[in-house]
């Protein structure tokens, strides 16, 4: 069985971004990490964002989630000039973060844990009581493409599910509440070779399904079987912008060593 | 948009969910959370059944339901707490303080019964307030903040009744309400509230949002924080549930015996997390069921009055009560039964 492939996958670059980010600098008081960052996700694609530790990673991730503003330069969701004051308002618009350790509560049945925080609820007399009914269908219908093998239906307990069905899970949901861009921090941290096989099956089914997905790993190659670009991050400023069709594996490789090395001398 | 072929399926994907859904009838039954604590509950009733021959009574059973019902009052509010990842230390108090200002408005000044009693209601609300607002904006324990909040009413109904006794020798309507008997039967009012609060919050956990955003904060708050659940909010709300319903205990209590002292309440903080732990609500917050805890508190209860049945110390009672929560807990540990299912 293949893994997920993005050789034969086109994406229209003509249009808006899902989200844009136009000379972006970013200083912690005097401390300054990012400059001048121009970075684009279109929908449909997954870029990916490498950098060593201390190269601005987290600081883009939180400035793209909504943790805090940027000090300089603008945002652009969806052609729209914005500026988000938490991570509540990004994930109104539809800008969904997955972190490994934050995906799932292990006490609560899959679809207490799909619909928390976007309950259904029908009318009961007076009261609006959870439509339990039809979350458990949607949420088994939801992940019935994940073939999770550890729980056999939506009632049951998710504690049971590994590392990477959880982020699975958590990226189906984003899906079903129509997420437009995906933040992913390391999800293959941790990883057997299996889970993050099928990790990057639930990746590749967001990018089919039309979202924007930021991919951000310390190591190229985990992002490597699926980002449609990957950004080089080093030192606060973007080093280099690689289409995947435009060059190779061995490539990639080399550029990560050369940028490694430049940063011990 | 896209001519990428999806991603082939893992072949686990192929048998959907919904045609493995159904569970054996067996399977089921051992999903239920009760059924431990219920086995233990009949094990005991048996027991006392078999060693006196008055357990059936009706005086046995006033007294069993009248202490079990009390407790049950308080342990759905400690439930409800615990299950959301806290602990209220200052029920006990709580118990005497609410019914102990009740009773100081309305026989001491004559304010209005029912007024009174909202009133009263009100001031162990507030209890619940402080503790959840203490606990959650500082960031501290709960077990610290309710244990401060325990000597602070200690102290308070010294010095609202100084060691004297308060009793009501001819009850009021309000009392009747709250404590008083169920005309043609040997059972108290306390035995009515009890059910109703149950059945209430048997359905709040299980039906309403917030029954499911109390489960998620206690369960893991990062994700349902993450997730969009105000976690803090629902704290503070179980606090106030809480220390309400150990007030409104607390005045079925006095309502009932006609009468309230400092020591009412006594060790009922313990009995309640008790109670909770015995019907299978977890330690560390994220799993546990209302009915449960009042199958824990009928437990308690039984065996206080059985063991006097049989002619044990009456005061003896919490000794076993002791083993039995170490053993039903390491029970409990052994078999992973913490963070089973809520459906």
């Amino acid at each position: 069985m293949s893994g997920p492939t993005n050789s034969d996958h086109v994406i229209d670059r003509s249009s808006e971004p899902v989200f844009e980010l136009r000379s972006i600098s970013h200083a912690y008081g005097r401390n300054k990490v990012i400059f001048g960052v121009n970075l684009s996700v279109w929908p449909g694609e997954v870029v990916g964002l490498v950098g060593d530790n201390g190269a601005g990673k987290s600081t883009l991730l939180k400035i793209f989630a909504g943790y805090q503003p940027p000090t300089e330069g603008a945002l652009r969701f969806m052609g729209k000039d914005v500026r988000f004051a938490s991570p509540a308002e990004a994930r109104a618009v539809g800008i969904e973060a997955v972190y490994q350790d934050l995906a799932i509560v292990d006490q609560l049945s899959l679809w207490r844990n799909f619909f928390l925080g976007k309950e259904i609820v029908r009318p009961f007399g007076p009261l609006k009581v959870l439509d339990r009914q039809r979350m458990r269908s949607e949420a088994e219908a939801a992940v019935a493409a994940l073939g999770l093998t550890r729980i056999r239906s939506a009632d049951e307990t998710v504690s049971t599910l590994s590392g990477g069905e959880r982020q699975s899970v958590a990226i189906t949901r984003a899906m079903h509440f129509g997420a437009k861009l995906l933040l992913l921090d390391e999800p293959t941290a941790a990883l057997s070779v299996r889970e993050t096989r099928n990790v990057l099956h639930s990746i590749d089914r967001a990018r089919a399904h039309g979202l924007g997905v930021l991919y951000v790993d310390h190591n190229m190659s985990h992002v490597l079987p699926v980002a449609d670009r990957i950004v080089l991050l080093e030192l606060g400023r973007v080093v280099r912008v690689l289409d995947r069709d435009e060059v190779s594996i061995e490539e990639l490789q080399d550029l990560v060593a050369a940028s490694a090395k430049r940063l011990e001398s | 948009m896209d001519s990428r072929p999806n991603p082939a399926p893992s072949p686990a994907a192929a048998a959907t969910p919904r045609q493995r859904r159904r569970k054996s009838w067996a399977e089921s039954l051992l999903g239920v959370r009760e059924l431990p604590p219920g086995i233990g509950l009949v094990a005991v009733v048996l027991f006392f059944s078999l060693q006196t021959g008055n357990f059936w009574s009706p005086q046995t059973m006033t007294a069993i339901s009248t202490v079990a019902s009390t407790i049950t009052i308080v342990s759905v509010g400690v439930t409800m707490l615990m299950i959301s990842g806290e602990f209220d230390l200052s029920v006990g108090q709580n118990f005497a303080f609410t019914p102990i200002v009740w009773a100081i408005l309305f026989v001491g000044n004559d304010v209005n019964e029912w007024l009174a009693l909202v009133l009263a209601l009100a001031c162990s609300a507030g209890v619940g307030l402080v503790n959840g607002l203490v606990t959650t904006v500082f960031g501290i324990p709960s077990f610290i903040t309710t244990l401060g909040m325990f000597f602070v009413l200690e102290g308070i109904n010294n010095l609202l009744i100084s060691g004297h006794q308060l009793i009501m020798f001819d009850p009021r309507a309000s009392m009747e309400f709250l404590g008083g008997r169920i005309a043609t039967t040997p059972f108290y009012m306390p035995l009515i509230w009890m059910f109703a609060i149950a059945a209430a919050f048997a359905f709040v956990l299980a039906r309403l949002r917030y029954g499911n955003w109390t489960l998620a904060t206690g369960g893991k708050v990062g994700p349902a924080k993450a997730m969009g659940v105000p976690t803090r909010r629902v704290k503070r709300r179980n606090f106030v549930l809480c220390a309400l319903f150990a007030g409104l205990a607390g005045c079925m209590q006095f309502a009932y015996i006609k009468g309230v002292t400092q020591g009412q309440g006594q060790n009922y903080e313990l009995l309640a997390i008790t109670a909770a732990v015995l019907g299978g609500t977890s330690l560390f917050g994220g799993s546990g069921t209302i009915w449960g805890s009042v199958i824990g508190a009928f437990l308690l209860a039984t065996i206080q009055i059985g063991l006097v049945l049989i002619g044990v110390p009456g005061s003896f009672y919490v000794t076993f009560i002791g083993v039995m929560l170490v053993i039903v807990v390491i029970a409990n540990v052994r078999l992973g039964r913490f963070g089973g299912s809520q459906t």
